[in-house]
């Protein structure tokens, strides 16, 4: 038998909630490290050893920023646009949207000196020419390399075993806090109905949490290792 | 065949700007509902056959230069509706990076070499091949005329777009303001170059790819992409990319015909035009005043190069876009399901 209680039909619209911007950053940014996968890369068809892919991207980026006749530029240009050709369109998304975004932001850092001298506007395109194509060299190198294929290459390159060790970690944790950011902020909107005043008050707790979370896993890492008998020695996993 | 800017005038660029809005939702209306989603990116094959072609400039009769277009290839390919797209794109790149072809006079542009080209080209093709399956001699044949007649028509519309223009506007002197020949004069010196040799060279290039890509991707042909056929193993698309790098490797032989293209001539060079033997002895207001971007690589090079090196990097560097482009474009649409 249902309780008449349960029978009445009950509109409940809570007000809009509004603001809080800094929670809304703080998520959006636990999200976007979440979504970091750095083990997305994909090998093609034609397999470059990553060492030498690495050095490839190094020289390519160098000579980038250092050229300053044209036709350098422009060779280079054709030579990374024909790379992302061929590339698969999923990947293309990935590859040009950071590089539209950073050519954009330079664009926007330049415009006042585009304004005022109009006599450097060709250079200051360039630069940006420059950033919009390195930042597409290193993604499709992103795309196209696994991760430790590339820790793998860096130990080769004789780079200190504990830089490498610190550099697999980090990107693991900024997965896994990210992935716990989201959590704690949905869970805390999943409890929260109607308008909420206090809402500030949660940013510091969240990130105090996330803190705590972080240090608790190092050391739970830590100790793990030295149960497995580590020497101090990484060669990349 | 680019109308450059201010050749035209502003209200005949809006004219024919807004004629090309309703054709370009039609086709992209068509393309969503007959190409099949995987294929869009090799539209972007197709996009950079035709930038290659329109690199290809041949000298013609009268001093001036020509090329091929390839809007008809595309339609046998991929059918007339996504050819206009194709070749929109292609136009759109060559305006904005390469100056070829003015921003304003762009839907002019691509009325002619979009729209009405790819059109008017496979219509007649399938005019002579008729309905029934038709031998290969009787479908080359129709490829070669359907590109001949496209491209005629194509220049047919661009000569009258100009020849218009002197008639409309005027300055208080009597002198025109933007293209200086009337119809009489722009008739002729568009299609007797392009009757005489763009469109062999035309029919010749669509005929010659056509054929390679019915030898070797059978499944990319308008006809079969239609039909819901199942498709057979045999398709090998190495030889498509390696015709385009082999192109890109000959491009720079479209750097020998010497001389500008009729109808493309600069601010500075209108004056000494010589038609029917004097010269005009006068700038039109319109060219000289008129607005103009800064494009990046005005003429497919930049100054101080070495012309036949940025001729090709200006042709990879096209290509690959196009191809960047298409592939992108096909995740934005949806494509046709493939039949259960």
């Amino acid at each position: 038998m249902i309780p008449a209680w349960l029978k009445t039909e009950e509109r409940i619209a809570p007000p809009r909630d509004g603001g809080a911007f800094a929670l809304r950053s703080i998520k959006s940014l636990g999200g976007v490290m979440a979504r970091l996968r750095v083990q997305r890369g994909r090998n093609g068809r034609l397999r470059i050893p990553p060492l030498v892919k690495l050095l490839l991207l190094l020289a390519l980026i160098v000579t980038l920023s250092l050229a300053r006749h044209l036709l350098l530029l422009l060779a280079i240009a054709a030579l990374i646009l024909g790379y992302a050709a061929t590339l698969p369109p999923r990947d293309l998304v990935s590859i040009l949207r950071p590089a539209a975004g950073a050519a954009l932001l330079a664009l926007l850092l330049f415009l006042p000196a585009m304004l005022m001298h109009p006599a450097g506007r060709m250079n200051n395109l360039i630069v940006v020419g420059k950033i919009f194509l390195s930042v597409i060299a290193v993604n499709c190198f992103n795309r196209r390399t696994q991760w430790n294929e590339l820790t793998r290459a860096l130990r080769r390159l004789h780079i200190p075993g504990v830089f490498i060790f610190v550099l697999d970690l980090t990107l693991k944790y900024i997965v896994l806090l990210g992935g716990l950011i989201v959590d704690l902020l949905t869970a805390r909107e999943l409890r929260a109905v109607g308008r909420d005043r206090k809402k500030y008050r949660s940013v510091g707790g969240v990130l105090g949490v996330t803190f705590l979370r972080s240090t608790e896993l190092s050391r739970e890492t830590w100790e793990a290792m030295c149960c497995r008998g580590f020497t101090d020695d990484y060669k990349g996993l | 065949m680019h109308i450059p800017e201010n050749y035209l005038s502003p209200v005949s660029c809006a004219v024919m700007g807004a004629a090309m809005i309703p054709v370009w939702i039609h086709a992209v209306r068509k393309t969503n509902k007959e190409m099949p989603k995987e294929k869009i990116p090799l539209l972007g094959a197709g996009a950079a056959f035709s930038f290659l072609a329109m690199m290809f400039n041949v000298p013609l009769v009268g001093g001036t230069t020509g090329h091929a277009v390839g809007g008809t290839l595309i339609a046998l390919l991929f059918g007339p509706n996504a050819a206009c797209l194709a070749v929109s794109v292609a136009l759109l790149l060559q305006a904005l990076i390469f100056g070829d072809g003015g921003i304003l006079a762009f839907g002019a542009n691509c009325f002619n070499m979009a729209f009405i080209l790819p059109y008017v080209g496979y219509g007649v093709y399938r005019l002579i091949k008729g309905r029934g399956q038709a031998g290969n001699a009787r479908t080359y044949l129709a490829a070669a005329i359907g590109a001949y007649v496209g491209i005629n028509a194509a220049a047919l519309c661009c000569s009258i777009e100009f020849g218009l223009q002197p008639m409309l506007f005027k300055d208080a002197a009597g002198n025109a303001l933007y293209c200086p020949y009337d119809l009489s004069i722009a008739i002729p010196a568009m299609m007797i170059p392009h009757l005489a040799v763009a469109g062999v060279v035309e029919a010749v290039f669509t005929v010659a790819v056509y054929a390679l890509v019915r030898k070797t991707s059978p499944d990319l042909t308008y006809e079969r992409i239609r039909s819901d056929e199942p498709e057979d193993g045999k398709k090998n698309r190495l030889p498509i990319f390696a015709l385009i790098a082999v192109l890109i490797a000959a491009c720079p032989l479209g750097l020998l015909a010497a001389g500008t293209a009729w109808g493309e001539w600069g601010a500075d060079e209108i004056a000494e035009v010589i038609t029917k033997g004097k010269t005009l002895g006068y700038t039109p207001a319109g060219l000289e005043k008129g607005w103009s971007l800064n494009v990046p690589m005005p003429d497919y090079a930049l100054e101080g190069m070495n012309e036949v090196v940025a001729y090709i990097l200006s042709a990879i560097i096209g290509v690959a876009l196009l191809v960047i482009l298409f592939k992108l474009l096909s995740l934005a649409m949806k494509g046709r399901r493939k039949a259960a």
